[in-house]
């Protein structure tokens, strides 16, 4: 039979589940973005400065990272070298969408997976009855719940003073941030950072864990490829070297760097058009068809040497060397609440380094014509924004998010997404509230805001059916 | 040049007025003197940054919204119920008393096929089809952000999604919010005084005037900067932002005194141009956001 689910909700943006289940067993797995708006069109013909701020509004839980994917792309295609002080400021400011980010992810979208919100209000009434903790450690869960939205907005707040406010920073620009250090906001940014810090140790790691104890067979639901790519992040500082992970890849047992004259999407079985089916991210911006026969999805696929690959908290802390309890559903949560306390550590690192009164700002002027990268992990993994000036404007806005890596559909070889093969082989236990589903994508974060897809007429017609 | 303007006692109590707003309407809810109301939050063709900056208001936060006072009955980011399950939930108010706030712009392509929020018995229900079914039975609609205000980044030449903001397709009076994101107080402040006395006093393009009554410039605290014609010339330094391209003389709302994110800042107050993203026409006649040397 086929289940078909949709809203996934708890996600940012909105996306549909389609699987078919035979015996129990999901035999088959599609992942779809219901949403198009088409940032990479727009941004041609805008002036390249306003890219910073355009972009971040693709996204309202992760604007930071856009704002900094833009920015490196800007100076790499200025040929601009950023201060260390400058890359501190930025980081800073980043690491504190990863802290308010993780935060609400795993208690506002995760957890009610696993725990049991008070009864008697719609927003929190479930649909199904798999909750297994103990009457006592479900209800301190759900205390925690709430109490956790102090210190995701208290991450939101140390980003604010950096960056102006957030969601949608100004802080971050070409050259670092905007603005200056200044003794005072050091403090203020030091003294939050401890209480969010105590608030991650002493709540929400111990949280995930329990909820581990309770599901175990997590650790062998959803494991997917075992492939992992990061693009690196706070790392190569030149007085600090790397503070997380350097640009690497794993598979079959083997980290190597990465390569990214390597990446490349293909638009096989996306509604895209292209003089190649395969291109790299400066080659071409492939035109949306609607009516291409055999594509079944708007996300295109993104590819290292050819392979669908892995992005995300898992797989920084698998490179790094911090995480290698194993891949699953479980296990990408507690990376990514691993990972929370880690930026803890490394923003106090940074904050320690930090020199308060230096600008870092010019007067810049944009390029007649020039190209250049920005490739950088970001909360949910691997962003790159790829810009072509041309008479002093964009002319051309390549951008590949990490959830298309992680809900990517197929190229020619038919092999599904990252998304996709996670959920395959996964036995449901009731395909009334196929729970398994939503708890293993949701373990990637998905960020269908991010993925700016379209939705097709040609591919409505999917109701729960069964197969013969 | 972050301090708030606090020497103005007119200032410091707008400053009061979401969180006043508020505690008297969850108040009079727990005295049962007002009724618990319903509240939709329906997120349709935008970043979803406006549930995310609610959840970023501190006094009153979400908590006393979610549990005290409204019963909120529909949101994609945190519902718990998931699939068709969800969209029952949301169709079950159809009838009822309630009230909507919608964030995104509505995309009219294709009949809206570039955003659907669900599937109801087997049946993809568009962004489109949601604001006619929802907005037009709603007792009071609220368009939370830019996007949902006047199509916003989402309607961004050339719009690809053809997207447009709630107004042009519902047929009644939609209160407007516009800011990207929206800041907390602003919806909380409106729906609290929606709860407790009706609709607030609108201006003419329907935005409440209690934020959204002053222009950026008139208070901001580089104002005297401005009247000397002491001008930046690169982001960073301390003078006006006017040649920076900073769009505070034509954006009305009062980010000067709120700030934002617990009031420890705003883009000003980072050195850097404020931007009109509560503006009618953001970004399109925002744009350049920034530029050196503007005349």
């Amino acid at each position: 039979m086929r289940v078909v689910l949709n809203p996934v909700t708890r996600i940012s943006g909105f996306m549909e589940i389609d699987a078919a289940i035979d015996n129990s067993i999901v035999t088959d797995a599609r992942t779809q973005g219901m949403l198009f708006r088409g940032f990479e069109k727009m941004l041609v013909g805008r002036s390249p400065f306003d890219a910073v701020y355009f972009t971040q509004r693709i996204c309202g839980i992760c604007s930071t990272a856009h704002s900094v994917a833009s920015t490196l792309a800007l100076e790499n295609a200025m040929g601009i070298v950023v201060s260390q002080q400058g890359r501190y400021l930025r980081d800073i400011i980043h690491g504190c969408e990863f802290l308010q980010n993780h935060i609400r992810h795993f208690y506002q979208y995760t957890a009610p997976d696993f725990i049991k919100l008070p009864e008697g209000k719609t927003l929190f009434e479930t649909d199904h009855n798999d909750f297994r903790l103990p009457k006592q450690k479900n209800d301190q869960i759900v205390r925690h719940y709430f109490d956790s939205l102090e210190y995701s907005r208290s991450a939101h707040e140390m980003l604010a003073i950096l960056g102006g406010k957030a969601p949608h920073n100004h802080g971050v620009f070409i050259g670092g941030i905007t603005t200056q250090a200044t003794p005072e906001k050091i403090e203020q940014l030091c003294s939050l950072l401890q209480n969010i810090r105590q608030f991650i140790c002493n709540k929400m790691i111990p949280d995930a864990y329990a909820i581990a104890d309770y599901y175990k067979e997590y650790f062998e639901i959803g494991r997917g490829y075992g492939n992992l790519l990061s693009f690196g992040c706070f790392n190569g500082y030149e007085k600090l070297g790397t503070l997380y992970v350097d640009p690497l890849t794993y598979s079959n047992g083997n980290i190597l760097p990465l390569n990214s004259e390597e990446i490349t999407e293909n638009i096989h079985s996306a509604w895209y058009i292209a003089k190649s089916e395969t291109y790299t991210p400066f080659q071409t911006i492939p035109e949306p068809d609607v009516k291409k026969s055999d594509a079944y999805s708007w996300v295109k696929a993104p590819r290292y040497r050819g392979f669908p690959f892995e992005v995300g908290p898992l797989a920084r802390m698998w490179l790094c060397g911090e995480y290698r309890n194993g891949i699953s559903t479980m296990d990408r949560t507690l990376a990514r609440v691993l990972e929370a306390k880690k930026i803890t550590d490394i923003l106090l690192t940074l904050l320690n380094n930090l020199m308060p009164g230096i600008s870092v700002q010019e007067e810049y002027e944009i390029p007649q014509s020039a190209y250049g990268a920005g490739l950088i992990d970001t909360t949910r993994g691997a962003l790159g924004h790829w810009i072509k000036i041309e008479d002093s404007v964009i002319s051309s806005y390549q951008i590949i998010t990490p959830s298309a890596w992680n809900l990517s559909s197929r190229s020619q070889d038919d092999l599904p997404g990252p998304g996709e093969e996670a959920m395959i082989g996964t036995i449901i236990n009731n395909t009334d509230s196929p729970v398994e589903l939503g708890r293993i994508i949701r373990s990637f974060d998905p960020c269908v805001s991010c993925a700016t897809h379209v939705y097709s007429e040609g591919n409505l017609i999917k109701t729960i059916q069964v197969m013969p | 040049m972050n301090q708030t303007n606090n020497s103005c006692p007119n200032f410091s109590m707008r400053l009061e007025t979401a969180s006043v707003l508020v505690h008297k309407a969850i108040k009079a809810v727990n005295q049962k003197s007002i009724e618990k109301r319903s509240l939709i939050w329906l997120e349709l063709t935008g970043c979803s940054g406006n549930i995310i900056s609610l959840l970023d208001g501190a006094d009153p936060d979400f908590k006393s919204l979610a549990t005290q006072m409204v019963n909120l009955i529909y949101d994609n980011s945190l519902m718990v119920s998931e699939g068709e399950a969800a969209m029952e939930r949301l169709f079950s108010v159809i009838g009822d008393d309630y009230i909507l706030a919608v964030e995104g712009a509505v995309s009219t392509k294709d009949n809206g096929l570039y955003n659907i929020i669900g599937r109801r018995k087997g049946q993809p229900i568009t962004a489109y089809e949601a604001i006619k079914v929802f907005g037009e039975k709603a007792a009071s609609v609220i368009a939370v952000g830019t996007c949902a205000s006047d199509g916003g980044i989402s309607a961004a030449r050339p719009n690809p999604a053809q997207c447009v903001g709630v107004q042009n397709l519902l047929n009644r009076k939609v209160i407007k919010l516009p800011g990207c994101p929206c800041h907390p107080d602003w919806f909380m402040g409106t729906l609290a005084y929606i709860l407790l006395f009706g609709e607030p006093e609108l201006d003419a393009k329907q935005r409440p005037l209690m934020f959204y009554s002053s222009l950026i410039h008139d208070i901001c605290p580089r104002r005297p900067y401005f009247d000397q014609g002491i001008f930046a010339s690169k982001l960073g330094e301390k003078g006006c932002m006017f040649k920076l391209g900073c769009r505070g003389p034509v954006t009305r709302v009062d980010c000067s005194i709120r700030k934002w994110n617990g009031r420890v800042n705003w883009p000003i107050g980072d050195d850097s141009p404020c931007i009109g993203c509560a503006m009618f026409g953001f970004p399109d006649k925002m744009e350049p956001f920034i530029s050196y040397g503007t005349t």
